[in-house]
This record gives structure tokens, C-alpha cells and sequence, in this order.
């Protein structure tokens, strides 16, 4: 796998957008693959919860019919968590704080995605 | 801006880019800024000791029937009506600077915008009032001593040790070097500009660095080799025993190969 590839794109994330503290690629049964954290954010936990997570958020947007899964996000008094479907095998978390504008990281992640999923494709 | 000064307006002025933001108007005054770039009224009111959190989310239930949180607010006893003038001020100037120190994509007058800011300042600022103050600023950051960029620079602490100021070590308390200008103002509830100002002095003074990149970025890979599902007989049977089913897909090895 090409980490220098998925650690440029998470690097992007990070610069482009405001408010973003910490990135997570993981598979999709909650593994970390690529992590880019604080260190009181343990990487294992983070990628545990967001399989967690986007399973639920998969589940219910399928029974309710709102079509595809694109994101689920946590939102806390002091800050976000933002999950990422990339493919069936692997997700992406951010984690934001308070001031994260969350129709930016929308739009900036989609491309992202777009390619962290072409680059971990073989 | 000055157009929709001229113009009016009444709505919004959106500013793509990062952080961006949103200019409230109101008959082509400023009533609010937002910004993802710093901390909203909100942050500033509570970091400020003058309400509580508990004080804050009742008036914010309470304004919801009436219509207006400035009102709700004074009404609890806690904090008078010149102090959240003057901190919904502040909010909005520091919302402009933050703005105007950052990328700037794009800007659309939104001018039905329904979006209502929390605290409109009464009677709102004139756009060539809030452009000189801004660009005053933006002057004074870039003739400090140590230029400093609020989003792109992240800091760590310095080699300097001398006595310093609660605001000071509360700066260089959330300096894990993975936090910019903007991050900081954020995880203290300070002013961007403010915050800026202070770091660029501390710099100066050795008490703090700009962060290396690998301090600022801190990647670490678990060695999974591939996504794709293992051959059968290859997973161990502890695998097997908690997965019946083939989802969640088996993807390879889980042992850590980089220091945690």
C-alpha cells in the first residue's frame, strides 16, 4: 500500500480545512490503516467506533431509503467526529473542533475520498 | 461588500476559502461574522467567565420562543447588555480578520440568506469601518517581529524559560506542536487576533518554535499489507470464531508495525 500517497492526502485535509484536528484511514472492520492523531487520541479506539459507527449509520440509511451512505457525524459541544465510507473494505474519521465548518470539510473531502480510494485499490 | 453597503442588503455575504465565512447584513450593515477561523460569541462569552455554559444553553432555549438570545441572556441577571454588545463586537471584528488572513476563494451575496446569527450587534458596522479595522490588522500581523501565519504555522514550546503570564502558559500548555494560531485561540477561547499577536511575541522570545513537519504531522501506518479478503485457510480459527458472517470483510494482518 502507498502510505506516502494516503499521508499526502490526509496532510491535505488537515491544511485546507480549519478546525481539522486529527485524521484516521481504517478498514472497514476497525483497523487502523493510516493515522495522523493527537496523542491523547487512541488510533485502535478511533477506528473501533467509527466501524461501529458507519455500520449503524450504513444500516439506517438503507431501512430508511435514504439511499447511499455518503458520511455520519458526531456532533459534540466541543467538537466533531466525521465518518467516511471510502469503499466496502475502508473508512475515514475526522476528527474536528467547535469552529470546523462542516459544509467545507464536505466539499473538500469528496475528491479526497475519490482518490484514497483509487490509491488503495491495487 | 461597500456594493452591498451601497445596495442594502439585507442577508449574507458567503466567503468561500479557508477558514472563510459568513457576513450577516443588514441593511448593508454588519450585523455578525462567522468563521471557521475563530472562536464565535459563543466561545468568547463563555471563556470570558461573564455566563456559565448552564446561563448560555437556557437562554438559548428561552430565545427560541422569543426570538431574541441578546434579550434572554441579559434577562438571567448574569451579564449586562453592554458586555454582550461589546463581546458580539469583538466576535465580529476577529471574524473579518480571520477571514481576511486566509484564503479567499470566493464571494456570493447570499441575500435571502434565512441563516440568523445568535448575536447581531445592534445596529450593525459599516462595511468601510470594519475594512479599515481589518486591514489595520492585517498590517500589524504582517509587521511583527516574527511574521506569523494563524492557520499554516504550528507551534511547539521554546528553549526560553522565565516566569510567564496565565495567558502565556495556557498558550504554551496547548503548544503540542500540531496546533496553528487559529487552533490555540480555539483550545483557549481567545480572540484569533489576539492569540496571533501573543505567539508571533513568544516566538520572538525563544518561549516558543514553529513545529517541524514531522511534529506537525504525525503519521503512523499498522503495516496491513492489503484490503483484499485472505484466502481461505488463511485467517487463524480465533479469527473465525467471532466473524460468521463475510461482513466485515477479513483484511489481513492487525499487528502493529510502527511505534505507538
Amino acid at each position: 500500500m502507498d502510505y506516502d500517497a494516503l499521508a499526502a492526502e490526509l496532510r491535505t485535509i488537515r491544511e485546507n480545512v480549519a478546525g481539522v484536528t486529527d485524521t484516521v484511514i481504517a478498514a472497514s472492520d476497525g483497523i487502523p490503516i493510516l493515522t495522523d492523531v493527537a496523542k491523547n487520541v487512541e488510533p485502535s479506539h478511533i477506528s473501533a467506533l467509527a466501524a461501529a459507527d458507519l455500520g449503524i449509520a450504513r444500516q439506517a440509511a438503507e431501512v430508511v431509503g435514504l439511499g447511499a451512505l455518503r458520511q455520519t457525524v458526531v456532533f459534540g459541544s466541543e467538537g466533531y467526529m466525521a465518518v467516511y465510507s471510502i469503499s466496502r473494505t475502508a473508512l475515514m474519521v475526522v476528527l474536528g473542533d467547535k469552529g470546523l465548518n462542516l459544509g467545507r470539510l464536505l466539499h473538500e473531502s469528496r475528491p479526497s475520498i475519490e482518490r484514497i480510494g483509487s490509491i488503495m485499490t491495487p | 461588500m461597500t456594493q452591498c453597503h451601497e445596495d442594502r442588503v439585507t442577508g449574507a455575504l458567503s466567503v468561500t476559502g479557508n477558514a472563510g465565512g459568513l457576513f450577516h447584513l443588514r441593511d448593508g450593515a454588519v450585523i455578525a461574522v462567522e468563521s471557521a477561523g475563530s472562536p464565535g460569541v459563543e466561545t468568547l462569552l463563555l471563556s470570558s467567565g461573564g455566563i456559565s455554559a448552564e446561563d448560555w444553553d437556557a437562554a438559548l432555549v428561552e430565545s427560541v420562543g422569543t426570538g431574541s438570545l441578546q434579550a434572554a441572556l441579559v434577562a438571567r441577571g448574569s451579564i449586562g447588555l453592554a458586555e454582550v454588545e461589546a463581546v458580539a463586537v469583538a466576535a465580529l471584528q476577529d471574524g473579518a480578520f480571520a477571514v481576511a488572513a486566509g484564503d479567499v476563494q470566493e464571494c456570493v451575496v447570499v441575500s435571502d440568506s434565512a441563516d440568523v446569527p445568535l448575536l447581531p450587534v445592534t445596529g450593525g458596522v459599516a462595511p468601510a469601518l470594519l475594512l479599515a479595522e481589518t486591514a489595520g490588522r492585517l498590517d500589524a500581523i504582517a509587521s511583527l517581529p516574527v511574521p506569523l501565519s494563524p492557520y499554516r504555522d504550528r507551534v511547539v514550546p521554546g528553549r526560553a524559560t522565565k516566569s510567564m503570564s496565565g495567558e502565556r502558559r495556557e498558550i504554551v500548555a496547548h503548544a503540542t506542536g500540531r496546533r496553528s494560531a487559529r487552533d490555540i485561540a480555539f483550545a483557549t477561547g481567545r480572540s484569533l487576533h489576539s492569540v496571533t499577536v501573543e505567539i508571533s511575541r513568544m516566538l520572538g522570545e525563544e518561549l516558543l518554535e514553529i513545529a517541524p513537519p514531522a511534529t506537525a504531522f504525525s503519521f503512523s501506518h499498522w503495516g496491513l499489507p492489503s484490503l483484499r479478503p485472505r484466502a481461505p485457510g488463511q485467517s487463524s480459527g480465533k479469527e473465525m470464531d467471532w466473524t460468521t458472517t463475510p461482513w466485515p470483510p477479513n483484511c489481513g494482518r492487525s499487528e502493529r508495525t510502527s511505534p505507538e
